[in-house]
């Protein structure tokens, strides 16, 4: 089958109207998830924080990670900016020469929470799970190892357990999910000597992180990060410092990473399903086109066949009648002038017989 | 045969590491990009002509000019003002070459022809000049940093000039007369320039900038050239913030003699005839004018549109001329210099202060008793007259400026905070110690008297939110478990404790004990 330009653009046409179907309705189901009611979350106060780093230790406790090589007590590892790695799912940095306070301020570092976790819509295993009290966990029993958790993350926290040969997991704070579960604090928040991190219901943090900056508008930045930020995140930021100076990324958006690729993604399911039925119809109907014209053509030449055969045997019939007249006239001429020659010669045989008859008679009688 | 291959690779190699290393090296010795442009030196003489903005939007970028570097460049040949500068009115127009703006041709002409027949004629005596060439004074590129500062008259210099000028306080300030559309002099009603002379030339008073400039230098230069001591008429010598540290400041300057009031009470309408019933009257504030004139450098402080009293604009239902910021406003607005409380506010910054003020709330409604530090006069038939100037004195002397506490017997010495021992041993608190710290601290302060005289006052400092007392209830009387749902608002005991201490200790900054380390405070359990 061969396809023309008409054709091609035709197709292009039917499939291209039909994802339209599909964004249509997403538009129109007006749908926000603004996380899961009563879900927890931590406020961060870094007008509260003194840098002690005790809430490293008391990630590292709770979560029985290994020790590191420098004990926690060790505050010059402060010097250096540092990343959550796969055995510390917190750090804290220090940030100096920020511009109002001469003091340095601090900054904890580890998963958000996101609402809508750029990481689970990134994985195609679903090995990263929203739960219903706002942790993120991750499952590595379907993890594949494609890291694009780690790409996706616009905080750059997952990390990969690149020294481990043959089960290497992803790994990031769980916000410390199974003691959330029992009704537990989160080991960082429960080891903060000062309330740095506010542990409670995540409404109830954004009112607690409003409040504070109301009564001392002059401490505050007055922007609560993480209540907008990709969507919301359920763990939340209030700073005396404007946030990009202590290295926080202000050029997100409020969209969450779903919503990015989620038009490019509704189209999937119309794609997959819906085109291959689409598509198939088109190419069915058109191949039904073509067998009738074929079909038709054929019976075309059929018909004209027939004709032209009925035409030549009536001809040939007048002919062979013709020949046949012809031939039944030279038959009869020939026949005609056999019969005269007959005659002719019967007479004289007549004649002969007559005198042979008589001769013969003659001879009988002579006989 | 082998042997000379191997010789030949060899000697490629060689070739090649000899033609890479010169090629890199020389990169590196040649390509490397200098620091050409010189150091960029800070001015305060800075000026952006720009004169031409007046008939339209500016073809070229304005002209970075340097005024000292001129005037210098003209000193040196003996040149005055005169060079550049007509005379109007025996003072010196501040404009270049001209007294008026006429059109765009003229003006623009006036500086090319003149500045460039100068910067040619010095280059032609073979001596360092201008450029002549478009775009090198009509640059964006900066010649150097402005460290131009502004300058104002404080007490110390505006008493100062009051004494070189023999009290003429006519030489400078003046008044206008809308009818004769002339200045004149009038005793008692001077006042700051800048309460006419604004940012920008209105009408028919000229910008605070050109007042300054005409009538300083023109009087400083007079001054000079009867070879008496004068103020500076270079820039730097008002605007360059070393030079600025450099002027004579006066101590223990003696007061403005402008009939201003030693006590008053706080006026609360503009005339007698429309003053309140005393009766329903709030209390009148007595206010010391006397002791708040050496708390501020200058009347400007307070007095921030014009010299009279609060009421004449800001009156107690508010007004136009007050800008409708009503008289309670005016007292009690937070975050601004010239209300009673902004001002007042801005001192507890300091660091003997900070420690308990900056913990609390800022609110704008003052509790009751607060109130009354200032509205303290009892309403009598004395005090109803707020003209009672001798009252006022009277009720402001029956105020003793005093910080109060208790009496060091009923102090704790220590106190054992053992509350939440697990892993530390109780902390042993310095109570005595500390309370005597802040007490110290502020006894001194004349401010700080007039609002802690009431014994549980400093105390409140850390025993807060609840009614002061001898016997103030405990921490964990209020704190508790951290994060209560019913009480989100209200820091659990753990971080009640901590935030406590340490935050008051970085706002007074005390470096000892490192909030950082845990066993300063409370020793680790064996």
């Amino acid at each position: 089958m061969s396809i023309t330009r008409r054709k091609f653009l035709g197709w292009l046409g039917a499939a291209g109207l039909s994802t339209t179907v599909g964004t249509a309705v997403d538009a129109a189901s007006n749908k926000q998830f603004k996380g899961y009611p009563e879900s927890k979350g931590v406020l961060f106060d870094n007008t509260r924080c003194i840098g002690c780093r005790k809430c490293e230790e008391g990630c590292n406790k709770v979560n029985e990670l290994p020790l590191p090589d420098r004990p926690f007590g060790d505050l010059s590892v402060l010097e250096n900016r540092r990343r959550t790695t796969t055995k510390s799912y917190t750090v804290v940095n220090r940030y100096e020469k920020v511009s109002s306070p001469s003091a340095p301020v601090y900054r904890k570092v580890q998963c958000n929470h996101c609402l809508e976790p750029a990481c689970a819509s990134a994985c195609f295993v679903r090995a990263f799970t929203k739960n219903q009290n706002g942790a993120v966990t991750y499952d590595a029993s379907v993890c594949v190892g494609c890291r694009y958790c780690m790409i996706a993350c616009p905080f750059e926290i997952p990390t990969y357990e690149y020294d481990s040969a043959f089960t290497p997991r992803v790994m990031k704070c769980t916000m410390c999910y199974p003691r959330i579960s029992k009704g537990l604090l989160p080991g960082c928040v429960e080891a903060c000597p000062t309330e740095a991190l506010t542990y409670g219901k995540r409404a109830d943090l954004l009112m607690i992180g409003r409040e504070r900056i109301r009564r001392f508008p002059e401490r505050y930045v007055d922007h609560i990060y993480g209540e907008h930020e990709m969507g919301g995140t359920s763990w939340l930021y209030i700073s005396g410092v404007p946030f990009k100076e202590i290295g926080m990324r202000e050029d997100l958006g409020i969209t969450p990473a779903p919503k990015l690729t989620s038009g490019a993604l509704s189209g999937v399911p119309i794609v997959v399903g819906l085109w291959p039925v689409l598509l198939t119809g088109v190419y069915a109907i058109n191949k039904r086109k073509e067998k009738i014209e074929h079909q038709e053509k054929q019976q075309a030449v059929e018909d004209a066949l027939a004709q032209a055969k009925t035409e030549a045997e009536s001809k040939l019939a007048e002919a062979m009648e013709q020949a046949k007249k012809a031939q039944e006239a030279a038959v009869e001429k020939a026949v005609n002038k056999a019969l005269e020659e007959a005659a002719k010669a019967q007479t004289e045989e007549t004649a002969d017989e007559q005198t042979e008859e008589v001769t013969k008679k003659a001879s009988e009688e002579d006989a | 045969m082998k042997k000379a291959s191997a010789l030949l690779r060899w000697a490629g190699i060689l070739i090649a590491v000899v033609t890479v290393t010169i090629w890199v090296g020389g990169i590196g010795v040649f390509g490397s990009v200098k620091p050409t442009e010189d150091r960029i030196d800070t001015r305060a003489d800075i000026i952006s002509i720009d004169s031409m903005g007046v008939f339209g939007k500016l073809q070229r970028p304005p002209v970075t000019f340097l005024h000292q570097k001129h005037t210098e460049a003209l000193q040196k040949k003996n040149k005055d003002c005169t060079t550049c500068h007509l005379s109007e009115k025996s003072r010196l127009s501040t404009k270049y070459m001209r007294l008026e703006d006429t059109n765009k041709q003229t003006t623009m002409d006036i500086y090319h022809t003149n500045c460039i027949a100068c910067h040619n004629e010095t280059a032609q005596a073979k001596e360092k000049s201008g450029p002549v060439v478009c775009g090198e004074c009509h640059t964006d590129k900066p010649a150097a940093i402005s460290s131009w500062q502004p300058i104002g008259m404080d007490n110390s210099l505006h008493y100062r000039h009051v004494k070189a000028n023999q009290e003429k306080c006519e030489r400078c300030h003046h008044e206008y007369n809308d009818l004769t559309k002339k200045l004149f002099y009038e005793k008692g009603k001077e006042g700051t320039c800048r309460y006419c002379h604004r940012d920008k030339t209105e009408d028919n008073r000229i910008s605070m900038q050109k007042a300054s400039h005409i009538a300083c230098i023109d009087c400083h230069q007079k001054t000079l050239a009867k070879n008496e001591s004068a103020g500076p008429f270079m820039c730097d010598g008002c605007h360059d913030p070393a030079q600025q540290k450099l002027i004579e400041v006066v101590k223990d300057v003696p007061r403005m003699k402008r009939n201003q009031p030693d006590i008053v009470f706080v006026k609360t309408a503009k005339t007698d005839e429309e003053e309140a019933n005393p009766l329903t009257r709030m209390k009148l504030v007595p206010f010391n004018h006397k002791a708040h004139e050496s708390y501020n450098d200058t009347c400007r402080v307070c007095h921030h549109a014009d010299v009279n009293a609060c009421v004449q604009c800001h009156t107690l239902q508010g007004a136009k001329d007050g800008d409708y910021v009503k008289l309670e406003q005016s007292m009690h607005r937070r975050n601004i210099d010239h209300s009673c409380i902004g001002c007042h506010e801005s001192r507890q910054k300091v660091k003997s202060c900070a420690g308990c003020h900056t913990s609390f709330e800022k609110k704008q409604q003052q509790d009751q008793l607060s109130c009354q530090n200032c509205h303290m006069a009892e309403n009598s038939s004395e005090t109803r007259n707020p003209d009672n100037k001798m009252m006022a004195a009277m009720v402001l002397e029956s105020r003793e400026p005093i910080t109060a506490t208790y009496d060091n017997a009923d102090i704790p010495e220590n106190v054992k905070i053992g509350a939440l021992m697990n892993k530390y041993e109780p902390v042993k608190l310095p109570h005595r110690k500390i309370v005597n710290t802040l007490f110290n601290n502020i006894k001194d302060n004349k401010l700080a008297n007039y609002f802690h005289h009431e014994k549980g006052t400093i105390c409140q400092g850390c025993h807060h939110n609840s009614p002061a007392s001898k016997k103030p209830p405990k921490c964990a009387s209020c704190h508790g478990q951290p994060f209560n749902e019913k009480d989100p608002f209200k820091p659990g005991l753990m971080a009640a404790y901590h935030r406590q201490c340490m935050e008051c200790h970085k706002e007074m900054g005390i470096i000892q004990p490192v909030a950082t380390k845990c066993t300063a405070c409370h020793r680790e359990k064996s």
